[in-house]
């Protein structure tokens, strides 16, 4: 993988098609500009959950901290919050920074101790307005979570 | 649909569809479009090292799936906020049935809302997501 990373999160049209497409979405809004365009929006929405391409575009002050130290065999994703100020476009031109960082500690039953990691990254638009804030849970167990 | 879907809508109403004989693909798409790589989604020889069976889906592609409840419901601008909890994961093989339904209808400001309480559950009736989400009649 190139180690280049552009800055911000440019939300495009290809990209909506390719993300929407992944989760058998076909609403138009998501697909066809003119639609988009006929029902008065700026450009096609991006899917609720669209936020989670920005893995293509990491900000290192945002996901680094989170992810160092984490053992990929043993990380479950627990959870996530997005609080939306207005939806998403293709065209936007989003930045993200971080929130507040929280972890703590539970006893499972399936996989020992869970340490969970809670981050907060808050996405603001072109003009600084915040338009979402995503609240991520992680969840690093001591071992393989057997299945119930 | 969305135009409306507001003066229609009452409490308790629900909304589902199904997605059978899930497969790698649909993981691999996802990797592909949402740029999760963890390699426990879709490396045989890396998951059974782990101690799994085989690779499992990705929390957010089933997040995302069970997204197109309030989407298709109420239209894709119409998301305020939506909160996930996993519960449990998605396996080659799986019927998922996401399934949504209205848990309350208010104003804001003048703003019609709606809150959801959204399920997808697999063929063992095991819940794999438990979610909520609020919608609103968001105008350009």
């Amino acid at each position: 993988m190139a180690q280049i990373q552009p800055p911000g999160f440019p939300i495009e049209r290809g990209k909506i098609h390719e993300f929407a497409n992944s989760l058998l979405d076909d609403d138009p809004l998501f697909h066809d500009l003119n639609a988009a365009l006929a029902a008065g929006l700026p450009s096609v929405v991006a899917p609720p959950t669209f936020s989670s391409a920005a893995a293509f575009f990491p900000d290192p002050n945002v996901r680094g901290p989170s992810m160092k130290g984490l053992d990929m065999r043993f990380l479950l994703h627990g959870g996530q919050e997005l609080i939306f100020e207005r939806p998403i476009f293709a065209g936007d031109e989003l930045h993200s920074e971080p929130g507040e960082t929280k972890s703590w500690e539970k006893e499972g039953k399936r996989g020992g101790t869970m340490k969970f990691i809670e981050n907060e990254t808050i996405w603001r638009d072109q003009t600084g307005e915040i338009v979402l804030r995503v609240l991520n849970t992680l969840i690093q167990t001591a071992g393989v979570v057997k299945e119930s | 649909m969305s135009e409306t879907i507001w003066n229609q809508v009452k409490l308790d109403d629900e909304y589902s569809f199904e997605l059978k004989d899930v497969n790698r693909s649909h993981f691999v798409r996802y990797a592909g479009a949402g740029g999760d790589f963890n390699p426990i989604h879709h490396d045989q020889t890396f998951a059974e090292k782990a101690g799994l069976p085989t690779v499992f889906g990705m929390g957010m592609f089933t997040a995302g799936v069970l997204g197109r409840v309030p989407s298709e419901w109420f239209g894709p601008t119409s998301i305020r906020r939506y909160s996930i909890k996993f519960t449990s994961r998605i396996w080659a093989d799986d019927t998922i049935l996401f399934h949504g339904r209205v848990t309350r209808i208010y104003e804001e400001d003048g703003v019609p809302h709606a809150d959801l309480e959204l399920k997808a559950t697999n063929q063992k009736q095991e819940d794999l997501i438990r979610a909520e989400a609020t919608v609103r009649d968001w105008k350009p």
